[in-house]
């Protein structure tokens, strides 16, 4: 009872988001990015952000290779669909400047790490 | 619902109609052999709890084994919460299946989608409940459906259903998080675009994460990590008669619906 | 001798309620007496389920096994039965009228129905009668949200009143008194259950509360305008079931469900009660006893309740350098930690450090560490023992019986100490002793006051010898006892001849100890002080004297018994603690640290049993966590301490001693280890036996925190004032 179970579990039937395999889910991040690399002109031209061109297809990368150990493919998917989403919102204008510069995270002081400069400024 | 109820079928119908027509000179009757019959009529109403009506409870269960019956492959439960309220726990699969027979039967005619609502047990192995609040005009009767599933896995949208169910939808994923599939315009719809998480998901703190705020040197709104001045307060609103927990009676919160016939091989 | 004069006082009154308290009593107490013969357990039904129970038990008791809780007010488990709030009336099956379970012992084959209609009338019809005469003020009540009235009228009251006197003319109002600073009366909301009385007259041995007058009139006072001046006069706030006893330091502060609570550790004596820290938006608001029955049981001293207050008052928030013109200044913690590095770099190991009385554990260890490192040796701790090796034994410095030991122990002699004002709640134990299982008592000091009879032997040290030679009378208790012991005050040792007495005393525990009882007991005082001695503290600052150190580390040593001349002149004093008290005012560099209130530490109590703190709100200002400090100047000194974390520090701890890492447990020192041979002389110098405690007056201020205390300061003078009143009384009368 207790192997079959897991056996179950194992092979466990899930529903898939959109890919089935992986070469899919795959397809559909690449897709994703070239989607971004290509309206990053767009992007940077609309809402006058001060950033090159480079420094955004950087900061894509950046957020991408973030994901990179990811290895679901419905989470793959998620995320894909979810780019997809913000991807709409930035082309279609509907995001302002601001919204646009928060993957900047410039006004953010990276937090200390060592113990001394925890201990001095006393998180 | 006593409407519906006696279009469906015989055995039924004869129920209803008996309670319709029986059960008000069976009242009358027991009023008039109690002796204090006189003295109660006076006493005037006191609405503080809200009793269910005994005829409206076997014709909502009854519509509910009726359901059931109609679609065992869905339907895996039927319950009864707050004394009257009917409940249809179905499988995910078939939310559109199930809406489209409350929709469609003649005798139901749930055509309108009062609310979809979301709920979040994140011990649950399907942490997310999902419940479809249905209206009937034509009977003045509702019902609500309810389904479940977890962060990875889509639901069916409903809206080839029912047109209110886009909106609703699209709060439920801004909120929760649950994805629809086959949704003509799933995004978000409550919060800021850039806006990270699913705000009703128990797991969210109840400040959240970020903090907006105008910043004058770089002439635009900038998002930073929270940082409360002041501690939140929490209340400790435990109750204080727990102390005596023999002395509680709570009303049970749902009653199970049992099926008419035990299945037979 | 009357040791219980509650219960006998009850039996006399005669009415039949209190003969039927009493007589519970009596019984209770008979079967606790006699385990010896085989208990026959007679079977009664409560609900209709049926429970075994000894011949004696109450009602209540029977009804508590099953997990059935009866509504009370007066009933308390640790105090005698009074009876007479009959909120635990409740229904036995053939009996023409309900019965008060608190009170009356059951018989065979009773069937008792806690919940039936006869039940719950009498419980609404009693509920009725108390809140006729109880005040609608909960809104302005401190007790509204924990008031076990309002509680229970929501339970088991009528949800409709009948009261119709809308003009007030006829609700009993009664005069408030004045019982001193740390207990609020609002006597109009009393309901008589006389839990306070038995408090005082039992447990804390103060008989100064009473009743006045009878039925509609009867008042709770203190029979002649005075204070309730006890060293556990709090607890009475605990017991008050209602808001009549309320905290007046904390009147009008909070209500209970906006604040948190954090169970904690309290530091002010060698206890180490627990304790719940009640806090809202970072600030400690009031501090409750936690049940532990190994330690306080529920009780609480006053000090360490009322004390809190202290914990907001001269507190040092930024660290401070003295500048050249000899002004401390407040600056940066970098350069506050530059300047103490630059004196520890220059000292070549010619470093000290001086643990005081509220040090924890964690930072004791921290700092040994520090000043190993910078091959420095010499640490001690601020309060002294006895000369030569006496901490290597563990034994030689605990509470060896343990606190819930004393409890059945039946001969004890004290020397040089007042266990009332120097661990109130070992105390109690005591007392516990005497009334319940006819303790004897002897003490060699001073006269004082114990809150209980007890033979004062004399004053003069050579006493101890004639005791432990067994010439003395007291000797023959001491050696007839089936559990004797001795107690020695932590202060005495601090003598030139400490070693002597030590040696003296442990050499005759030797003869008295039993197969499972070590009757050698030193009382410390200090909550830092078995801690110290565990982790390797040497007692004693002569060896400051002796080091002549460049750099002395204070690690909240307040006490004020090492003086700037004592140090070398370019001496660099650095000092790490909560309050600008004695310590801080002789110290180069402050840096300011974290009270007990604040941080998650190790503390072991006078029985050897660790315990931490855990904290509830953050430190002040720039305060930080005091082995965050030393972590934090080791690395700028170039020897960074190797653990950042608190758990990295526990397990260097466990390292050094792995008993301190097993919190909440007692471990205690083995029987072989109690060694009289570490004394080299052993010649007692006579001369007069001193505590420093005498007077509840000198009770209230013994540390930083308590020094600082508003409140405390109040005691003194109320202390003061009550005093100045009974010698003008006196001369009135002569």
């Amino acid at each position: 009872m207790a192997g079959r179970e897991a056996i179950k579990r194992a092979v466990q039937q899930v529903r898939p988001i959109l890919s089935v395999d992986r070469e899919e889910a795959r397809k559909r991040a690449l897709n994703l990015y070239k989607a971004w690399y290509r309206q990053i002109p767009y992007i940077v031209m609309d809402y006058d952000i001060p950033m090159s061109v480079e420094q955004c297809r950087a900061k894509l990368r950046e957020e991408f290779v973030k994901q990179r150990h990811v290895t679901d493919i419905r989470v793959i998917d998620m995320l894909v669909i979810k780019g997809q989403m913000e991807l709409k919102e930035s082309v279609e204008i509907w995001k302002q400047k601001g919204h646009i510069m928060r993957y900047w995270k410039e006004s953010q002081d990276p937090k200390p790490t060592d113990f001394l400069s925890k201990f001095i400024q006393g998180v | 619902m006593s409407a519906l109820i006696r279009n469906l079928g015989v055995r039924i119908a004869s129920a209803g109609l008996a309670s319709k027509h029986v059960l008000p000179s069976v009242s009358a009757l027991s009023h008039r052999l109690s002796s204090t019959a006189a003295a109660d009529a006076k006493k005037p109403e006191k609405p503080t709890v809200r009793k269910p009506d005994a005829v409206a409870r076997t014709h909502l269960s009854d519509f509910g084994r009726y359901v059931a019956e109609c679609l065992p492959k869905y339907v895996q439960k039927v319950q009864l919460t707050a004394g009257d309220e009917l409940e249809v726990l179905i499988a995910p699969e078939g939310v559109v299946p199930v809406l489209q027979f409350l929709k469609d039967h003649h005798q139901a005619q749930f055509t309108n989608l009062v609310d979809i609502a979301g709920m979040d047990v994140p011990c649950r192995e399907n942490r997310f409940e999902v419940i479809y609040n249905l209206l009937s005009l034509r009977f003045n009767a509702r019902i609500r459906v309810k389904t479940y599933t977890d962060e990875l896995t889509p639901l069916d949208s409903a809206c080839e259903v029912h047109k209110a169910a886009n909106w609703y939808e699209r709060e439920i994923w801004d909120m929760y998080g649950v994805f629809f599939a086959n949704h003509p315009d799933l995004r978000r719809i409550l919060t800021d675009y850039g806006f990270e998480g699913h705000p009703q998901r128990r797991d969210f703190p109840l400040s959240g994460y970020v903090e907006l705020r105008y910043d004058d040197e770089k002439k635009r709104v900038v998002c930073e990590p929270l940082e409360l001045a002041q501690e939140f307060r929490k209340f400790d609103l435990a109750a204080p008669w727990e102390q005596f927990p023999n002395f509680r009676n709570a009303n049970p919160p749902a009653e199970v619906v049992q099926p008419a016939t035990p299945p037979k091989k | 001798m009357i040791r219980a004069p509650l219960v006998k006082a009850l039996g006399a009154l005669g009415s039949p309620t209190h003969q039927i308290a009493s007589r519970a009593v009596r019984t209770s107490a008979i079967v606790a007496q006699t385990p010896a013969k085989a208990p026959d357990t007679i079977e009664v039904f409560v609900d209709d389920i049926p429970v075994q129970v000894l011949p004696g038990t109450t009602v209540l008791q029977a009804a508590a096994q099953i997990g059935v809780e009866i509504p009370r007010f007066c009933y308390h488990e640790r105090l005698a039965v009074a009876g007479n709030c009959r909120m635990c009336l409740v229904e036995v099956e053939k009996s023409p009228k309900p019965v008060a379970a608190c009170a009356m012992p059951v018989m065979k084959g009773w069937r008792i129905k806690t919940n039936s209609e006869m039940t719950r009338k009498a419980r609404e019809g009693v509920m009725e009668f108390l809140l006729m005469n109880h005040p609608l003020d909960c809104p302005i009540c401190d007790q509204g949200g924990e008031c076990d009235l309002q509680d229970q009228a929501m339970a088991f009251g009528s949800d409709r009143s009948r009261f119709t006197d809308i003009n007030y003319t006829g609700k009993r109002a009664v005069e408030d008194k004045d019982i001193g600073p740390l207990v609020k009366t609002i006597m109009t909301r009393c309901i008589h259950c006389t839990r306070c009385i038995r408090f005082a007259s039992e447990i804390a041995g103060v008989d100064d509360l009473g009743t006045t007058g009878r039925g509609n009139d009867m008042q709770i006072g203190t029979y002649v305008e005075k204070l309730f001046l006890t060293e556990l006069s709090g607890n009475v706030i605990d017991l008050c079931p209602v808001g009549a006893l309320t905290n007046k330091p904390y009147s009008f502060v909070a209500r209970p469900w906006e604040i948190r609570k954090v169970s904690s550790i309290d530091v002010l004596d060698a206890v180490g009660s627990n304790i719940v820290i009640s806090t809202r938006t970072n600030e400690v608001l009031r501090i409750l006893p936690r049940e532990n029955e190994d330690v306080n049981e529920e009780w609480l001293a006053d000090k360490s309740r009322f004390a809190c207050d202290g914990l907001k008052r001269q507190r040092l928030v930024a660290p401070m350098v003295r500048m050249p013109n000899g002004e401390l200044q407040a600056v940066e913690w970098e350069s506050a930690l530059i300047a103490v590095a630059k004196a520890l770099q220059k000292a070549n190991g010619q470093i000290a450090g001086v643990a005081g009385q509220l040090a924890d554990v964690e930072a004791m260890v921290a700092l040994k560490d520090l000043i190993n490192r910078l091959e420095g040796e010499t640490l001690v701790t601020e309060q002294d023992f006895i000369k030569g090796s006496g901490t290597d034994v563990r034994a030689n410095y605990l509470l060896n019986s343990n606190i819930a030991g004393l409890e059945e122990a039946d001969a004890v002699l004290l020397v040089g100490t007042n266990p009332r004002y120097e661990a109130p709640l070992v105390n109690t134990r005591l007392r516990k002793a005497y009334v319940h299982n006819e303790l004897q008592i002897a003490s060699i000091g001073p006269k004082i006051d114990l809150s209980y009879s007890h033979d004062n032997l004399g004053s003069d040290a050579s006493l101890i010898k004639d005791v432990c030679s067994g010439s003395h009378a007291f000797s023959k208790v001491l050696e007839g006892a089936k559990k004797p012991a001795i107690i020695i005050g932590a202060d005495i040792l601090e003598r030139s001849d400490g070693a002597a007495i030590h040696a003296t005393i442990a050499e005759y525990c030797e003869k008295l100890k039993k197969p499972d009882w070590n009757p050698f007991n030193v009382l410390q005082n200090n909550a830092a002080q078995v801690g110290a001695y565990d982790v390797g503290y040497q007692p004693g600052l002569q060896r400051i004297n002796q080091a002549q150190p460049k750099v002395l580390v204070l690690l909240n040593a307040d006490a004020g018994k090492l003086t700037r001349e004592q140090l070398p002149k370019d001496c660099f004093v650095v000092y790490i603690g909560s309050h600008g008290d004695n310590g801080a005012s002789i110290a180069d560099a402050v840096l300011p640290g974290a009270a007990y209130t604040e941080k998650q530490a190790t503390y072991v109590n006078t029985e050897g049993r660790a315990q931490q703190t855990l904290p509830g709100v953050s430190p002040p200002g720039m305060a930080r966590e005091d082995w965050k400090i030393l972590r934090a100047l080791s690395e700028v000194t170039g020897t960074p301490l190797g653990y950042d974390t608190l758990d990295e520090l526990r397990t260097r701890l466990e390292d050094i001693a792995p008993h301190l890492t097993r919190l909440g447990k007692l471990e205690k020192a083995s029987f072989n280890e109690l060694s009289p041979k570490t004394a080299t002389s052993k010649s007692i110098s006579g001369g007069a036996i001193d505590v420093k405690q005498k007077e509840l007056r000198e009770y209230f201020m013994t540390d930083a925190i308590s020094r600082a205390s508003p409140t405390m300061a109040k005691c003194i003078s109320a202390v003061n004032k009550q005093q100045r009143q009974d010698e003008a009384k006196q001369s009135v009368a002569i």
